[in-house]
């Protein structure tokens, strides 16, 4: 993905704020669709953090002095 | 005088009963361990005992000593478990010695018994000396005031490779039942004796090189009962500890007090597998507050479109009947405006007739009086052209002066001696003015 992912809680608090936006009830009805959408993304990027190994960080450790 | 002379076996025979003499039985001394060494095959423990003052730390005193195997036996694992200390260099201790003098080995102490609370005592003594000492220069609370992040994925291990605690620390994190992704990286230390200090914080200074790599350290030691705790009761290690820019967590494997590692690090915990645990919980947190929000969107947006799709509902419904009551109340206003139609043109007309009529009414009065008014005028305007004509005057009496061809006005424009022409309504005098007087002078 071209835009450097997001880090975890940054993910988390744009989350929060769809989740409020959704519950505040005047989102109207093709905007939800795309905030669904977005959110669905979110949720994906947080999964991977917690259980897809990051070949990079591995990376990185492996090779510290 | 007769000179005396001995052998120098007869000679400590001598002392030696003279020992033996003043040390009767067996007493009980403080001293610090140092140099303790247990001979596998036989079992007994030698050592020396040392004391040091306690402010510049020279060596005051010592005296060799030695542990037969069969009060080693009971004594060293009846003091671990006591204290949950091993019998080892740098311990202060107070035990029951009988005071032996043998001519060939010298002077030495039998160790008999020992009370661990005194040591016990000299430990949490010297934590709190450590802790004061840490609390005035501010930095006690230092590791314990960072947050740890959400994810604390990326840990750094100070522990000894080869003891149990490292692999049962990585055998919890990396087979954690849910699956959790985690991050680590070996810092080898030793973690027993006097080393542990010095090593530890070496291992400390490394992660400090790349400390933006990790979220936290962990520093733990399996072992249970059977390690030493006094190496991570240090000054320095817990300085270290205290002021490091990463929580630390320690799981140093043991039930009892907590050294002073475990009181300045972020968080302790009993041992490391319960570190691994504390870091799996850390995530399961995370991934549990994750779940929840994805809970909450897909509910919400569950009652959002509920919502719309009521509203929608209703009025798809309430259409019909509300067009339907619109239609009639549409057909009413037009049948109740055919009705009054009628008289409504009527009540126009008969409007517009009185108007009319009233105009024209209007139109008369104000054209008679128009009249009349101009007639008035005129009757006024002749009667003041009538008034003002001269004949009219001079029929009343006035007369009119004419000198040289022009009407006099004033005495004062009359010549003395000038003729003077006075028209009469019926006819003209022709005379001289002989005097003038000023009104004012007549007065």
């Amino acid at each position: 993905m071209a835009k450097k992912k997001e880090t975890y809680n940054e993910a988390i608090n744009q989350l929060r704020e769809i989740v409020s936006e959704i519950e505040g009830g005047e989102l109207d009805v093709d905007i939800l669709s795309e905030k669904v959408t977005e959110a669905s993304r979110l949720v994906k990027v947080c999964k991977e953090k917690l259980f897809k190994a990051d070949k990079e960080v591995q990376k990185i450790l492996e090779n510290l002095a | 005088m007769e000179r005396k002379e001995y052998s120098l076996f007869e000679l400590n025979g001598l002392v030696k009963q003279s020992i033996r003499r003043s040390f009767p039985a067996t007493c009980w001394i403080r001293a610090e361990m140092s140099d303790v060494r247990v001979n596998a095959s036989s079992g007994h423990c030698y050592l020396e005992f040392i004391e040091k003052h306690p402010i510049s730390g020279q060596l005051l005193a010592k005296a060799r000593a030695s542990i037969w195997s069969n009060t080693y036996r009971t004594l060293a694992p009846y003091f671990e478990q006591s204290t949950g200390q091993r019998l080892t260099s740098g311990i202060k201790v107070l035990v029951n010695v009988s005071v032996e003098f043998h001519e060939l080995y010298g002077f030495s102490l039998t160790v008999l018994d020992i009370d661990p609370a005194y040591t016990l005592g000299d430990m949490v003594r010297r934590r709190m000396e450590i802790v004061k000492q840490l609390k005035e220069e501010g930095i006690y609370t230092l590791n314990k005031e960072l947050t740890l992040t959400d994810l604390p994925q990326r840990i750094a291990i100070i522990t000894s490779p080869v003891a149990a605690g490292y692999e049962d620390f990585m055998m919890q994190l990396t087979h954690n039942k849910r699956g959790y992704q985690f991050y680590t990286k070996l810092y080898p230390s030793i973690m027993q004796g006097d080393q542990t200090e010095a090593q530890v914080i070496k291992a400390l200074d490394r992660i400090y090189l790349s400390v933006d790599k990790f979220d936290a350290v962990v520093i733990i030691r399996g072992g249970g009962a059977t390690s030493d705790l006094n190496s991570f009761d240090s000054y320095a290690l817990a300085a270290n500890c205290a002021q490091f820019p990463l929580p630390i967590i320690t799981g140093i494997g043991h039930e009892r007090d907590d050294t002073v590692i475990d009181l300045v690090a972020h968080t302790r915990a009993k041992t490391p597998t319960a570190v691994a645990e504390f870091l799996v919980e850390c995530i399961s947190r995370a991934d549990e507050m994750l779940i929840t929000l994805q809970q909450q969107c897909s509910e919400t947006t569950q009652a959002l479109l509920q919502a719309h799709q009521n509203t929608l509902q209703q009025l798809t419904m309430h259409i019909p009947t509300w067009s339907q009551r619109l239609l009639e109340k549409q057909q009413a206003t037009l049948q109740s405006l055919g009705q009054r139609l009628p008289n409504i043109v009527q009540g126009l007309l008969n409007e517009k007739q009185k108007e009319l009529t009233n105009t024209l009414y209007q139109m008369q009065t104000y054209a008679t009086r128009q009249l009349e008014q101009e007639k008035a005028e005129l009757q006024l305007t002749e009667q003041f052209i009538r008034m003002a004509s001269p004949t009219y005057l001079l029929q009343k009496g006035y007369t009119l002066t004419v000198q040289q061809g022009k009407i006099i006005k004033q005495a004062a424009d009359v010549v003395v001696g000038a003729t003077l022409v006075t028209h009469f309504a019926d006819g003209t005098v022709s005379s001289k003015a002989t005097a003038i007087q000023k009104k004012d002078s007549i007065k």
